[in-house]
């Protein structure tokens, strides 16, 4: 069909559309000219939308949440309406009406800058475009987007912005993920007409994390938004006017934020790219998993990035009651540990205390045959941090059929309350945590803790003013807080209504009493989760709208293991001990253990315990496996296997498996499901996954009494190192970069 | 065939008898008994021209006039007894197959100081040790190492 031939039917048809339409023209004019008209007929109008217009969906399935129903305006965007609550920018109204903007400074987390202009529309009546992500929508707004007005400010605004960038896309880590260069091809011009020199800019230094080549920076400011809004350090600033302009730390510093590696993904250039991942691989390369993160309790949700077996980055994945779109350093960057120090190989500890590979079948068979040798109170199993759900069932159900009640999750203390979930997951969810005007924090630093709870805190406390009091060793903090004590005393005081921030306390509609995971080690802690709950009764923190009494734990498997009743009958049994099932417990400490005990490592990494070991079973990383986490608020997520595993290990749950047939005791289960099934009779919330499933009691009211005082001694920082908490974080080298530079 | 009966008293009357036998031999003559290939080249070298000789000993030889076009260039290798078309340089091999006029010794001053790697002529069959294998064959010795992982060492050395 010829050109021509084409160009008469399109003329044709629509000619037969307006012919068939002959309001259409008519209309128009009402819309565009509502004054001219009365207030019935444009209503009319309006509530009929031209019915030729195909429908639009918002962008990216945005919703939109009315706090007041009668605070609804409504704009047009390119002729459909869209209904929005006042206060919404123009740029939002566009995306509730199905139509992207393009941006570079306006990020929907960050306050507003309105400095990059790209985001240019027409509106009716303005004499000149207007920057969409700075206006406010009015009642009857009339939005043009994709006007030869509004294209060409753009192309004029990309003409600017690329005056002074250099043309690296092809040795830039940004390239195929890069704003610019999208929108470049949208609004950029297919030649310059700028013969002067580009600027250059210094290249700023900070830090292990994050890579900086600025004279890619079109000055957007995100960066610098992030920096104190978010992650709330004052390190990064703009310096300079006109061409000038530079974004960098004021004097040479490292920026020493636990969320730095965030800049990397809002930065919407090539400025600020990751370090370890620079010029490592191309992010068309990659296949993305969505995942879920194990360093921390939080359970971060992530997308990793692996090609072929190697893991090559992690990147954050929106989750709005979870991590939001960040994610911490830790998340991010210590992957690289997944590839050091990986057990690979059955091993089995030789007479002459050697280690020495051997296969399955005779490691399986060794250990087997030394655990029907053992009396069964002799046998103890410790589950460790990084252990999924499943492999926690598996071991337990494996050593209670060898006759052992002795099996723990190591950094849950002697007698954990396994019995009330509300005693140990965050009650009050962490989005919840928005709602609350007055935090407590016991024995716990967030930062180093749960550096995602913290960001939600430290939220909380810019947007509402919340109070925070804390309790604990003097911690580094990076928002307003009152250190209140050190230690029970504290608690004491504030429970007898004697303390100066009770009346804060007490006053407050949502409390949120927030009590570290490090408590679980004292021996006072029956004394001490007395007082507190004595302290929420005061305060009235535990009613049925609202339940401000939290636990924030500290590690990935801690909420599943106290789901399943990883409690030990007696935590002195590793001391006579004669065979230990270490399931990658790298912290717990093994010198109890007697010398003619029998011990089997099993995991991924070559940490601590494994010198121990007398036979080494290898387990696949979290990032190799389908496993279920709980995080410290109770939400079940799953891992899904990125790459696969290396040399010779297999999944920890695999392992018991075939150990428990090996031993003629066969577990019941063969494959994922039927395990899963396994733990829904033990713990039905684990398999709800991807939801959070509620506490269904309080404990302040079924804890026994207890008459005991709480110790003096005051809370000790649990987490010295934030960089380095279990076995694949210290097997990384970025990891022991940062601890080196940054440790705070 | 006059000139053939010339050279040939030429070469006894300098080297003697035994020199002329001698080198008779390392001539391949005596191989050319049983070699047809040699010895029609021998017998093709009469009255051509040697463009030139490479490194290896190759001779290059030429005759124009009464030759077919394309048949007017040819090498003698320097082995007589085990000789293939690889042991031809690179600088030669333009010349030889009529891609260029240029003689080797000529293209030889284009080669690369820096990076010009010594030709190698293929030893296929003649040994493992010999044979290319590329860096991803289970038989280079510089084999690369394609584990994306370290292990753990259980004593460190």
């Amino acid at each position: 069909m010829g050109l021509g031939q084409l160009a008469s039917r399109a003329l044709l048809r629509s000619a037969r559309l307006a012919a068939s339409n002959p309001h259409h023209q008519f209309r128009r004019a009402i819309v565009t000219t509502p004054e001219l008209h009365n207030s019935a007929e444009s209503a009319a109008a309006e509530a009929h939308p031209e019915p030729d217009l195909p429908k639009r969906n918002p962008v990216a399935g945005a919703r939109v949440h009315f706090p007041n129903p009668d605070d609804a305006i409504e704009v047009f965007v390119d002729g459909y309406p869209v209904k929005v609550p006042k206060g919404m920018t123009v740029l939002q109204a566009c995306l509730m009406a199905g139509v992207d903007i393009p941006r570079f400074c306006y990020h929907d987390r960050l306050s507003i800058a309105g400095n990059c202009r790209m985001c240019l529309v027409e509106v009716e009546k303005s004499p000149k475009p207007v920057a969409s992500c700075a206006m406010p929508a009015l009642p009857g707004m009339k939005i043009k987007t994709a006007t030869p007005l509004a294209k060409k400010a753009r192309e004029g605004v990309m003409e600017f912005l690329l005056m002074n960038h250099p043309l690296d896309c092809p040795i830039c880590d940004q390239g195929g993920e890069c704003d610019l260069q999208d929108q470049s091809m949208a609004f950029g011009s297919d030649r310059g007409r700028f013969t002067e020199t580009k600027r250059s800019v210094v290249d700023k230094n900070l830090g292990p994390l994050v890579k900086t080549v600025m004279t890619r920076c079109i000055q957007c400011t995100r960066c610098v938004r992030f920096a104190s809004e978010i992650a709330g350090v004052q390190d990064l600033g703009v310096l300079g006017r006109g061409s000038g302009e530079e974004i960098g730390t004021y004097v040479e510093r490292l920026m020493t934020s636990e969320l730095s590696g965030n800049v990397i993904d809002i930065c919407p250039v090539g400025a600020l790219t990751s370090k370890p991942f620079a010029f490592k691989a191309r992010n068309w390369e990659l296949k993305g998993t969505e995942s879920i993160d194990v360093t921390d309790a939080v359970g971060s949700n992530i997308r990793i990035d692996s090609r072929g077996p190697e893991v090559m980055r992690i990147v954050p994945r929106l989750n709005e009651d979870i991590n939001e779109e960040w994610i911490s350093d830790k998340t991010r960057f210590f992957y690289d540990g997944l590839k050091r120090q990986r057990l690979n190989d059955p091993m089995i500890r030789g007479a002459d205390g050697r280690f020495k590979a051997v296969s399955w079948h005779d490691a399986l068979a060794v250990v087997a045959e030394v655990i029907h040798k053992v009396k069964p109170e002799e046998i103890v199993g410790v589950a460790g941090k990084l252990s999924d759900a499943e492999s926690m069932i598996a071991l337990k159900d494996f050593l209670n059929r060898m006759g052992s009640e002795n099996i723990w999750y190591e950094g849950n203390g002697p007698n954990p309350n396994a019995d009330l979930r509300s005693g140990y997951i965050m009650n009050t969810s962490i989005s919840g945590l928005e709602k609350a005007d007055v935090f407590l924090l016991v024995g716990t630093q967030p930062r180093v803790e749960a550096a995602m709870v913290n960001a939600r805190i430290r939220k909380t406390v810019i947007a509402t003013n919340a109070k925070v009091g804390y309790v604990g060793p003097s911690a580094d903090f990076n928002y307003d807080h009152e250190h209140l004590g050190t230690g029970p005393e504290t608690l004491t005081e504030l429970a007898e209504g004697r303390h100066p921030f009770y009346s804060a306390l007490s006053n407050a509609k949502n409390p949120a009493i927030i009590v570290g995971a490090g408590i679980f080690g004292r021996k006072d802690k029956d004394a001490i989760f007395s007082v507190v709950d004595n302290i929420a009764k005061k305060i009235n923190a535990v009613r049925p709208d609202w339940n401000g009494l939290n636990m924030l734990l500290l590690n990935a498997g801690q909420a599943a293991a106290l789901d399943l009743g990883l409690v030990a009958e007696s935590e002195k049994s590793i001391e006579s001990a004669k065979f230990v099932y270490v399931m990658g417990a790298d912290d717990e400490n093994l010198d109890r253990v007697p010398d003619d005990a029998f011990v089997v490592y099993q995991g991924h990494h070559g940490d601590r315990s494994v010198y121990r070991a007398n036979v080494i079973l290898p387990a696949s990383a979290f990032t190799e496996k389908e496993g279920t986490y709980a995080n410290t608020e109770g939400c079940a997520q799953t891992t899904v296997p990125a790459v696969p595993t290396v040399g010779d290990s297999r999944d920890d749950w695999k392992i018991i498996r075939a150990l428990s047939e090996v031993a003629r005791v066969s577990l019941p289960y063969d494959n994922l499901s039927a395990i899963r099934s396994r733990i829904g009779t033990v713990a039905p919330n684990l398999l709800r996954v991807d939801e959070r499933e509620p506490a269904a009691f309080s404990t302040s009211a079924l804890r026994p009494e207890v008459k005991e005082k709480p110790d003096a001694a005051p809370f000790t920082t649990v987490v010295d190192n934030f960089y380095m908490t279990d076995s694949i974080t210290r097997a990384s080298k970025i990891m022991a970069q940062c601890s080196a530079l940054l440790k705070k | 065939m006059a000139s053939v009966v010339r050279g040939a008293l030429k070469l006894i009357k300098e080297k003697g008898i035994g020199g002329f036998f001698r080198e008779i031999r390392n001539e391949g003559y005596l191989s050319g008994l049983l070699d047809g290939n040699l010895m029609q080249t021998k017998i093709h070298n009469i009255g051509a021209t040697v463009v030139g000789v490479d490194k290896f000993g190759n001779k290059y030889y030429e005759k124009l006039g009464d030759t077919q076009y394309g048949r007017h260039r040819w090498v003698e290798y320097a082995s007589k007894n085990r000789y293939n078309a690889s042991q031809v340089p690179p600088e030669w091999h333009g010349w030889l197959h009529y891609i260029t006029d240029h003689t080797g010794d000529e293209l030889l001053l284009l080669k690369p100081t820096r990076y010009g790697v010594e030709h190698k002529e293929n030893f296929s069959g003649e040994g493992d040790e010999y044979i290319y294998h590329s860096k991803g064959h289970a038989l280079n010795p510089g084999q690369r190492d394609w584990t994306r992982y370290q292990t753990w060492q259980p004593k460190k050395a």
